[in-house]
């Protein structure tokens, strides 16, 4: 099979899983525990913040792990809208998040709380002048993602910063898809909170970390014991947080390689596909995440071509769900100003480090097939 | 020859065999289960929501090793079926949702399905065989295990529908069913029957779901005997079906059944005599009919007016309206308006036609 669906997730690198396998045994104590077997649990837990928190820049204390990158997006939205004062009941967000924070978001409009959701242009880019109109000095948190999991749309995320900065709002990206594709350093950024997800970057499922920076108040969204400076208590997921750790190193180091030539092959694959697909076109544009892939194809249905492309031994995604009445084009391709068909027609290809250049010439006849072969049934 | 062939997948046993018969056949096939009800729809209930079903899919197709796809079809299935079912209700009828899913749903959506992904056909597990006559079409007929025959359901569809359907079951009687998914070693072997549209736990109303689920009003009324005495009142006319016993006041005739309903008034009619039930002549509307072109002198053929129903003898002729009116040979029991009439030469399905309310 011809993996190319690496925004959805990622294979476990076997480093990583060396790693965990090793936190099996050795880290089976409770970290919270007095004994030698807590002790050496939570030095595996402190070894794995340390190199979580290096991956983005930060101090080991600004990590809160998670469950993964939806834990860590909600708990940034419901977190700060929770310890926010009074006078700042605002939220400001962007029409293309994850639902990981929309929904969130949307759980605060229905308790009455003002959230603006702003609009982004064909490329998939959040209009500032729409950000500036709503960072009013009632907004406590904005929200806007570092690079868009649909299209690879990376956002300015330096200007919101200024402009929510500006209005004394407190920023949050949702770096899940960011991370392992672009530089991930939080004081560059300068946000006060950040999500990513270990298995988008070859680590375990199940783990996920939240960026806190010193002094942000955050309210918890569990409640329980002390673990995580009882931002997210509960007993230390050790075997995952390791992984999440190793991944962090694996990703950081390999960081520039990898991203170099995964934007090799994705280059070379829409080069091929553009010209030799008529009405294939681009989703999104600007600065793009180095993987992803984001295509359509005149008068077909994206859903055909990512089954039949899996038939054919090749993965996939649509942001599409199912049938006709229930096929809810993706919400990132509507807020490009794309009409429900344009977005139906799109397929997302999404390029990681275990591609090589002979699976991306063998991807690009499969998709001429398809796509020939779609038509000719049309005909 | 080996084909592209999509397979309904429900999770039961009889779609299961067919998906293994069609692989044994050496036919390259895609799986489908059509998601039909959210999850939450069933909270606090054993009924299936279909995520069994779905789970069960996955798991007969995982061992077939063929790909298997879930097909979100909540909202048109809604829209198709249950609204559709509701209005029949309202309107003092009892509808025929399985064949309402049968053509919109299973060869409506998920053949336009299959046709975007350039597969022609889609397979089914229904107890129905198809043969072609000496023009060529389609003919569909009665499975050959006659207590599970689902050729009732099944005669909506279109000649171009069948065209494009395969029944791989419909030539098995249900222990051979059973026994070829033990003998295939299927996850389903064992799982309990289920009925086209499994939407409801027994006890339920399917009604009453239906009338909460489109937050509609109830037709209340009085209940008044053949005298017109009024004998009770009821909570709505869509809990009352043609020849129903259950549910009514108890009164002077030991036995009553329900003889009419009236949508207009709200009122329903009870009978003690059951003589009073019977009927002999009916007009059938929105006719689908696959033998030919309509009947334009009185057919001699065999009717079934419900699907736990024995055939009947009668005739049947065209209208001016294209409507079938239609003369049983001998009184049948609570022909039910709203309910599908199914005609048949021997084995071969004629057509269907839905029951008007009488004139």
């Amino acid at each position: 099979m011809i993996y190319a669906d690496y925004n959805a997730t990622t294979r476990l690198d076997p480093e990583v899983r060396a790693a965990m396998e090793e936190a099996l045994d050795a880290g089976f104590g409770n970290p919270s525990s007095i004994h030698a077997a807590g002790q050496a649990a939570r030095r595996l837990v402190d070894k794995a913040r340390a190199r979580v928190a290096r991956f983005v820049g930060a101090a080991p204390e600004e990590i809160v792990f998670t469950s993964g990158g939806t834990e860590a997006d909600n708990l940034a939205v419901l977190g700060v809208a929770g310890a926010a004062s009074g006078d700042r009941p605002g939220v400001v967000t962007s029409a293309i998040e994850h639902q990981a924070v929309l929904a969130p978001c949307a759980f605060l409009q229905k308790q009455s709380r003002p959230v603006t959701f702003l609009p982004v242009d064909g490329t998939g880019r959040i209009d500032l002048g729409a950000l500036e109109a709503a960072a009013k000095p009632d907004v406590a948190l904005v929200s806007v993602m570092l690079a868009n999991n649909d299209t690879g749309t990376v956002q300015p995320i330096a200007e919101v910063v200024k402009v929510a900065t500006a209005c004394g709002a407190v920023v949050h990206t949702d770096a899940v898809q960011a991370a392992g594709k672009l530089p991930v350093a939080v004081n560059q950024l300068g946000v006060s909170l950040l999500s990513f997800s270990s298995h988008k970057i070859h680590g375990p499922k199940g783990v996920g970390a939240l960026y806190l920076r010193r002094g942000v108040a955050l309210a918890p969204l569990v409640h329980g014991g002390r673990q995580e400076r009882t931002l997210r208590p509960g007993t230390e997921n050790v075997p995952g947080i390791v992984g999440f750790g190793k991944a962090c190193e694996l990703a950081q180091a390999r960081l520039e390689a990898d991203s170099c030539r995964v934007a090799e092959l994705r280059a070379h694959f829409e080069s091929q596909i553009l010209a030799r697909i008529r009405g294939a076109r681009l989703n999104g544009g600007g600065a793009r995440l180095p993987n992803t892939s984001n295509i359509a194809f005149a008068g077909l249905d994206g859903e055909a071509i990512t089954i039949n492309l899996d038939l054919a031994g090749m993965a996939v995604s649509t942001g599409a769900a199912c049938s006709s009445a229930d096929k809810t084009p993706s919400h990132v391709l509507v807020a490009m100003g794309q009409s429900a068909q344009e977005a139906r027609s799109s397929v997302r290809f999404s390029f990681g480090r275990d591609n090589t250049d002979e699976e991306i010439d063998r991807a690009v006849i499969l998709v001429v097939q398809t796509v020939n072969m779609l038509r000719e049934a049309r005909s | 020859m080996s084909e592209r062939i999509v397979v309904a997948m429900s999770g039961g046993v009889d779609s299961s065999v067919a998906a293994a018969l069609l692989q044994q056949a050496g036919h390259s096939l895609v799986g489908v289960t059509l998601k039909l009800q959210e999850c939450h729809d069933a909270h606090g209930s054993k009924s299936c929501c279909g995520v069994d079903g779905v789970t069960r899919a996955r798991d007969v197709a995982g061992s077939l090793g063929i790909p298997h796809y879930v097909l979100d079809c909540v909202k048109d299935f809604e829209q198709l079926v249950l609204l559709p079912a509701w209005q029949e209700y309202a309107g003092g009828r009892t509808p025929s949702p399985c064949l309402l899913c049968n053509e919109h749903v299973k060869f409506g959506l998920l053949l336009d399905w299959a046709e975007r992904l350039g597969i022609p056909r889609v397979a089914t597990g229904h107890y129905a065989r198809l043969e072609k006559d000496e023009a060529g079409q389609p003919m569909l007929l009665r499975g050959c295990d006659t207590g599970k025959d689902q050729s009732y359901f099944l005669a909506g569809l279109s000649r171009s529908q069948l065209d494009r359907a395969v029944f791989p079951v419909g030539h098995l009687r249900k222990p051979e069913v059973r026994a070829l998914a033990k003998s295939h070693d299927l996850p389903t072997a064992e799982t309990p029957e289920s009925q086209d549209a499994c939407l409801v736990e027994p006890g339920q109303s399917f009604s009453e779901m239906l009338r909460k689920r489109f937050d509609a009003p109830a037709k209340t009324g009085e209940i008044v005997d053949e005298a017109g005495q009024v004998v009770g009142q009821h909570a709505g006319i869509h809990v009352f079906t043609i020849g129903q016993r259950k549910g009514l006041p108890a009164g002077a005739a030991s036995r009553r059944w329900v003889k009419s309903i009236s949508p207009e008034t709200g009122q329903v009619t009870v009978t003690g005599n059951v003589a009073e039930l019977v009927g002999t002549e009916f007009v059938a509307k929105r006719v689908n009919w696959l033998a030919g072109s309509l009947p334009a002198a009185a057919l001699p053929c065999s009717v079934q007016v419900r699907y736990r129903h024995a055939s009947e003898p009668a005739t049947v002729e065209a209208l001016a309206d294209g409507n079938l009116r239609v003369t049983l040979a001998k009184p049948v029991k609570a022909i039910t308006p709203g309910q599908a009439a199914v005609f048949y030469d021997g084995d071969r399905t004629l057509g269907r036609g839905w029951i008007a309310p009488p004139a």
